[in-house]
């Protein structure tokens, strides 16, 4: 129990909050209960799909292609591709992340990651239409244009910041030697099982233990077994 | 259901399909890793959800706008970006306001930061990015987003 509001501490605290407010100050917490409500419903309306897409991408596009269209040689046709998917995607930024993460770990460059976010976030047709409609055609067209030109600087200048590896905050190391996709992980324990002196189980995902000697074999047993492929040498 | 996330579901739909008639093992697994991505995410969105309708009961648009008719430009423009920052209001919402602010000839530029920092910079979805792409991506492209959008809202200030 405590383990487990540790791990959602966030999510526990608002949850604290809400049921202090339904206390305290009724009408405050039916108004956030209510604005809440909005957002839910556009999350229901997107999110299963994005799923749905991210993992058939997933499962039909290869790693070469990805690489190929949106990599760090793919210049500025990588660049360009990038701005079209985020621009006629649909849904709040947290929409494209799913879809981003799963792009970059098949070889998408941090710069067109970025790109992607920052459009899908920015660049909304029905938005830019709304816009329009309260501010004029000028008031949009120039701010339209700026912001892309800055998302094109800030996504140059994240690239040299911000490394691959950065990204992969997933991995942990084991004397260099293996490497474990937390986000993978599904916490099927069949690894601590094969192999108990190396992996545990913490809250539902596999952890590595630090060893200096790695019995090659046991090893060898757990990448095998393990369903999703989560673990790699 | 605008026409953008219809042509989703629609695209999705039709791409399911093919999946299915070209390898169905192979789709079944895609729905269960589709499920199981859900499964992860869902909690830390609702979260962010919940902070967001808990900012918007205290901080309700309107008292944006009223603060950024009252203040001098430098300390209207910073703290717009700031309000811009905390929360996520639907466009729906965001644009008449604005509209308004604008139409009024109150400062433009403050507008502007609100308006940009509104979608491009999310503290309240910023636990949400920093457990998806790692802690330096999360600051970096947050930082940089708030940085430019003040710089965008400048510019548009001198054109307009």
């Amino acid at each position: 129990m405590i383990k487990k509001i540790k791990n959602n501490l966030l999510t526990f605290i608002v949850i604290l909050a809400y049921i202090l407010l339904f206390i305290f100050n009724r009408p405050i917490a039916i108004t956030s209960v209510k604005n809440s409500g909005y957002y839910i419903k556009e999350m229901l309306m997107i999110m299963p799909i994005i799923f749905v897409l991210t993992a058939l991408l997933d499962t039909w596009i290869d790693k070469q292609t990805i690489m190929k269209f949106l990599g760090k040689e793919s210049k500025s046709k990588g660049t360009l591709l990038a701005f079209i998917l985020g621009s006629v995607s649909a849904g709040p930024i947290y929409a494209a992340f799913p879809i981003s993460v799963m792009l970059h770990k098949k070889g998408a460059s941090v710069k067109n990651i970025v790109i992607i976010l920052s459009t899908w976030a920015v660049v909304k047709v029905p938005m830019l239409i709304n816009e329009v409609k309260f501010l004029g055609f000028k008031f949009m067209t120039i701010r339209w244009l700026l912001t892309i030109i800055a998302i094109l600087i800030f996504a140059s200048i994240m690239n040299v910041f911000v490394k691959d590896e950065d990204l992969a905050v997933d991995k942990a190391f084991c004397d260099g030697k293996v490497n474990l996709n937390i986000r993978a992980c599904i916490g099927c324990g069949i690894c601590s099982k094969k192999y108990p002196e190396l992996f545990e189980v913490d809250n539902k995902k596999a952890k590595l233990k630090n060893l200096n000697q790695i019995n090659e074999k046991k090893l060898q047993e757990a990448i095998k077994n393990c369903p999703v492929n989560a673990i790699n040498k | 259901m605008d026409i953008f996330t219809l042509a989703m579901w629609i695209i999705t739909i039709l791409f399911m399909i093919y999946s299915f008639i070209k390898d169905k093992k192979k789709t079944i697994n895609a729905l269960k890793n589709a499920i199981r991505m859900g499964r992860s995410m869902v909690l830390n969105i609702l979260t962010v959800i919940l902070i967001i309708g808990l900012v918007l009961a205290f901080i309700p648009a309107e008292s944006i706008a009223t603060f950024i008719e009252s203040q001098n430009p430098i300390i209207a423009t910073i703290g717009s970006a700031l309000a811009g920052t905390v929360t996520l209001i639907p466009a729906f919402i965001a644009f008449p306001l604005v509209g308004t602010l604008v139409n009024a000839s109150v400062n433009i530029v403050a507008a502007v930061a609100f308006l940009t920092t509104l979608t491009m910079v999310g503290i309240v979805t910023f636990p949400l990015e920093k457990k998806e792409f790692g802690l330096k991506f999360a600051i970096s492209r947050n930082v940089l987003s708030f940085i430019f959008a003040i710089l965008i809202a400048i510019v548009m200030g001198a054109i307009l």
